[in-house]
This record gives C-alpha cells, structure tokens and sequence, in this order.
C-alpha cells in the first residue's frame, strides 16, 4: 500500500471509532424517530374523521347539515332527541371525539334571516399535535355544511357562490412565472431552506472530523512519531483532508438522509418547473462547495493543532460552525442583494457565503457572480492549504505553540 | 573519511524568552550508543526533536546519516526511528496492526513481512501482538513502540527514556535489546535520566546543561576525570 493511501486508511479508521461515529449516527436516528411521528400525524389526519350528531332541529336545514356530516365522515352517533353525554361516550368508545349538537330552532332562525347555531362538544384526551389537529378536521366538516346550507337556502350554483377566478403571472427579479406569489415563495424556500443545511452541515461535520483527528493525534501521543516517518509533510496533511471529509461527507449524507426521511424540508418546489436548477447548475454548486470544503478543512487541520482532545476541537470549532450559519440564516430568511454594501461585503467575505447563494444565483441566471464566488473559493483553498502545510512544517505541532496568539491570550488573561 | 551517525555543530535554539540550546556540538559514531544525559530543562528532547525533524533549528549544522536535517529532512527521516518519552500507538489498530502501519512506509511486500516478523519478535508480547493496542499496558505499548522502531534497521534509532514506566523485568528485556542493537551501519542515541542505565548501555555520554555538552567521554574515562566512582557522582558534580 502506498504511504498516502495508508495514511488515508490510517486516517478513516481512527476517526470511525464508536467515540466518533456514534454521536453523528444518533442524531440522525433521531431525525427517523421524528419522521416515523410525522408521518403517523400525517395519517391519521388522512383517515376520515368519527363525529356524533344530535339533531333536535329535525327540520330541512339541520338534515342539511347531518347528510353533510354523514357523506364527510363516519356517524358514530346520530339520535334527534338523545342526550350529548350519551352521544359522546358511543363517539369516544368509536374512535371519534366531537359530537355536533343542532339546536330545535336552528332551520327557524335561517329562515327568519339570522344565523343559525350550532354547539360543537369535543374531547380532547392527547394534548399534543395529533389531539389539537383533529379538532379541526371536524371545524372543516361544519364549513362545508354552512356551505350545503348557504346553497340549500339561496338556490346558488357553484359559480355564482365564487364567482371570480384568478390567473396569475409573478414577476421575481424580471423573470416571469406562472404562478400565485404565495406558491412561488413556497417553492423559493423549500429550495433553499434544504440546500444551505445540507452545506452548512457537511462544512460543520467535515470540519468536526478533521479537528478530531488532530486532536486524537495529540491526546494519544501519536504526532511525534508520525511526524517523524518518511513521509512529506503534504501528503500528511493530504491525508487528513482526505480521510477526515469522507468521514464528514458520509456524515453529511446520513444527515441528509434523516431530514428528508423526516419531512422536516419541504421537498417540493410546487410542481414549477421554471424554478428548479438543472445538472449544470447543481454541478457549479458541487464545485463551489468542494473548494470551500478543502479550504474550510486545511483551516480546521490548522486549528486542530492546538486541540489537546475531542473536547477541545468542539470548542475550537464553534467559530467555524458560527461563521456557516451566518450566510445561511442570510440566505434563508434575506436577499443578500438587497442588503447594504458593508453587510454584503462581510457576507462575500466568508468564504461559505458562496455556495450557499449559489443556487438563488444560478436560478436567475447570474452565473457571473458565481464563478467570481468559486474563483475566491480556490484562492480560499489554496492559501488555507498552503498555510496548514507551513504550519505542519514549522514547530507547532510539536511545542503547541499559536506565537503571537499565544501572546495576545496571555495579555488578555493578564 | 567515515560518515558520523550525527554530526552536530553549533546547534542554537530558542523558544520566545527561553534559549534552549546554546550553541551544541557533539558527534554519534557508527556502531555506538552515544547517552546524552542532564537535568531536567537541560536542552535533551529539543536536540533529540532536532535530530528527528520535528522542530527546526535556528542555527547550526545537524546532519544524520550524512543528510543535513533542513536541506534533506525526507532523508533524514529515512534513516532514523524516534521513540518519544511519552508516545502511544493508534488505539484502533492492533500492536501487529501498528508495527504493519510503521512498516509500510519503509520496505514493501517480504521486505515488509519479515520487518514485521522482526518487530514482533522485538516487542516480545506473545498472543497479546493481535489486541487492540487501547488495551495495552504503559509497559506493553512502550514495547511495541520500541519493537516499531528497531524493526527497520535505521541508521540512527533516537531513544528518549526507552525504558520509562517499565517495571523492573520489562526495563531488562528492553536494556538488552538497546544494548544489541548497534551494528556497523546502526547506532543509537539515547536519553534517560536513569545514570545506572546510562552506564551500562552507552559506549559514549555527553553530558549536557543549560543547552550545552559540558563534557563528554566514555563512563570510564568521565569517572575517572571527576575522580566518581559512577555516573550518578560524576552528573552530579558537573551540574553543580
């Protein structure tokens, strides 16, 4: 085996040790669990709802409402003089929790002009999503009856009850879309409420893994004499790039995997196909956020020289992790092109900025900005590189020593 | 002429305030364990750090094997082993794991096998060579370090406290190893605190202080130069 390649091995190995691996594999578990529970709210909404109704009405408009309520849902109960508490312990032993009371006078009052009134009765025995949400399936079964009985009393068709439809054409930046502002919105966020997770994530986990192998080298006395092997100093740090972002990239993948397993992100971009990126766009995206990668790594093998453990290379990744999350609350919840120059110049300057508004870019065609973004990534890359490879070849790794760092923080702690 | 193990001359280094070595000049032959002794602070691990390109000179000349440590470090690496004082081994291998890792990066295919075969035998840890190393003892991992560093035959074998935290019998075992190693193209350089150590093992000993060699000679001639009946008298009384 060639000394790269077992460096490489070397590298994957120490940082797929359970210590590592299994925080990064617990959480996306997590994101499972809570897809498992979504979807189960998710299908019990779908079902059709179990209602009971006491109709003391007993005349055209509350049979109105009961057809209704018995063509939209599953009658548990249905009596014309029973009492509530009796309806509702048959429509809790089905399954169901709403009972709809329709009072004696409720067809008088329609026909006489006023509003007629309804008493819905409701257990609610789960506090929670599934207990709240169900409540209102039986709101939207009540809707549609006021509907039946508007049409029952008015003799309305369909049209006249809504008689204006809407076409709409939205202008976003000047390109034109067939669609209502609101779904282009929906389908603008769930682009890039996903992309900019996954970036910062793969940045975030990819860094982790780099510092700890650092860390890992220093804490088990292992640097010395690695360092003192026949090997160049470059392919060292070549290594520990390599080993330690696909470590992080399989961790970015689990992550993503979970997310989207946990219908967290909205996935669908409305069915508009004006608004979705095509190969070549993804392609620059890949590309911005690989040379972000290895400069982002070179940095946080270069930290990662002074991380004496694990605990240590969390705390000196927190400004790396703070520094992906700026651009990409930015990018999620701002435009960056209606920001003012100096928050955009602070923006552009952070070198994970770039691929995480390469895509909103890409979409409207602004590729000139995106290939500036890549050419300030490979400068990025290059320079992070070339500094991890100066400082691997100078005393620190050995004697710890940050010099003038070192020296500020002794003058703070003074 | 005869190419010098090490040849340092003039070797001068300084952290911040702190002027490690002050000019050190001293030589390790072939076919010699050269002892490089002194308290604590003296300067020992920097020259030994020197020696394995781990930190860099501010001046001086520092050659191994024949290759200057800054000109040709890849050289240098070549021809030498370091075994820190306190050194580990990758938890995630087995020690036979760990000595296949060092080896790789010196020979290939048989070559690498019976470098192997060699550490193992020198690391002496029976059925234990197959555990993870994260179960090892102090005592068995500085074995396996010391069996990783004499396998490749090196030029120059850099020890710092070879036998430190070994109990008396590991201690032993390890002495006899060091003390067989040497060869016409194998020498050792060699640090311990541990005089009785330094006495028995090393043909040579330089004694150093305040990053200097204050004198240097065989453990007779330096015994019989201090008018000291060991070694431990004669440091003693250069250092006061």
């Amino acid at each position: 085996m060639r000394p790269f390649t077992r460096l490489v091995w070397k590298e994957a190995r120490e940082l797929l040790r359970p210590r590592y691996i299994l925080p990064i594999l617990l959480l996306p578990l997590i994101f499972v669990g809570m897809g498992q529970g979504f979807s189960g709210v998710e299908a019990q909404l779908g079902q059709e709802p179990t209602v009971g109704v006491v109709d003391h009405d007993g005349d055209r408009y509350g049979e109105v409402v009961v057809d209704t309520l018995d063509a939209e849902s599953t009658l548990a109960h249905r009596s014309t003089n029973g009492s509530v508490e009796t309806a509702l312990n048959e429509t809790t032993a089905a399954g169901g929790s709403a009972v709809v009371e329709i009072p004696a006078n409720f067809t008088e009052r329609i026909e006489s002009g006023e509003r007629g009134r309804i008493h819905l009765y409701t257990t609610v025995e789960s506090v929670s999503i599934v207990g709240i949400a169900s409540s209102s399936q039986v709101e939207e079964l009540l809707s549609q009856s006021a509907h039946n009985v508007t049409v029952a009393v008015t003799g309305a068709s369909e049209a006249q009850l809504d008689p204006i439809e809407r076409d709409h054409t939205t202008y976003v930046k000047g390109r034109q879309l067939s669609a209502p502002p609101g779904v282009v919105s929906a389908a603008f966020t769930s682009q890039f409420i996903f992309v900019p997770v996954i970036i910062m994530l793969a940045i975030v986990f990819s860094g982790q893994m780099v510092m700890n192998s650092m860390a890992s080298e220093t804490e088990h006395k292992t640097l010395e004499t690695l360092l003192s092997m026949p090997v160049d100093r470059r392919s060292i740090v070549a290594a520990k790039l390599v080993g330690g972002s696909v470590v992080g990239l399989i961790a970015t993948a689990l992550y993503t995997g979970g997310i989207a397993f946990s219908n967290l992100s909205i996935g669908e971009v409305g069915g508009n196909g004006a608004i979705t990126l095509g190969a070549g766009d993804y392609l620059l995206v890949a590309v911005s956020l690989f040379f972000t990668l290895v400069g982002t790594l070179a940095v946080a093998l270069s930290l990662g020289l002074f991380a004496d453990s694990q605990q240590g290379a969390q705390m000196l990744l927190l400004p790396l992790s703070g520094l992906a999350i700026v651009p990409m609350f930015a990018t999620m919840f701002t435009d960056v092109d209606a920001l003012g120059p100096l928050a955009k110049g602070v923006l552009f300057a952070i070198p994970f900025t770039h691929p995480i508004i390469a895509p909103k870019r890409l979409l409207f065609d602004d590729r000139g900005l995106v290939f500036a973004g890549i050419g300030y990534e490979i400068v990025f890359a290059l320079v992070a590189v070339w500094l991890a490879v100066k400082i691997f070849e100078s005393d620190r790794p050995i004697t710890g020593n940050a010099g003038w760092l070192d020296r500020l923080v002794r003058m703070v702690q003074q | 002429m005869t190419t010098q193990a090490v040849q340092v001359e003039g070797l001068r280094k300084r952290y911040g305030d702190v002027q490690a070595l002050e000019g050190l000049s001293f030589e390790v032959r072939p076919d010699e364990i050269f002892g490089l002794v002194g308290p604590n602070g003296a300067g020992k691990t920097t020259t030994l750090r020197t020696l394995a390109t781990l930190l860099n000179k501010d001046e001086g000349t520092v050659t191994v094997a024949g290759h200057d440590v800054e000109a040709d470090p890849d050289a240098v690496r070549r021809a030498i082993r370091y075994l820190p004082e306190d050194a580990g081994a990758y938890e995630s291998m087995s020690g036979r794991q760990f000595l296949e890792f060092v080896a790789d990066f010196y020979a290939q295919g048989a070559a690498a096998d019976a470098m192997v075969e060699r550490g193992v035998e020198i690391a002496d840890l029976d059925e234990r060579i197959d555990d993870d190393t994260q179960a090892y003892s102090k005592g068995m991992t500085r074995k396996l370090l010391l069996g990783s560093a004499l396998m490749t035959d090196p030029h120059l074998a850099i020890l710092d406290e070879p036998t430190s935290g070994l109990d008396v019998k590991n201690s032993k075992t390890v002495r006899e190893v060091v003390k067989e190693f040497p060869g016409e193209e194998r020498s050792i350089l060699l640090s311990s605190h541990d005089m009785l150590e330094v006495e028995y093992l090393c043909d040579r000993v330089g004694l150093l202080n305040d990053g200097v060699i204050v004198t240097s000679g065989s453990p007779e001639e330096l015994m019989a130069e201090y008018d000291a009946e060991n070694l431990e008298d004669v440091f003693l009384e250069v250092v006061a």
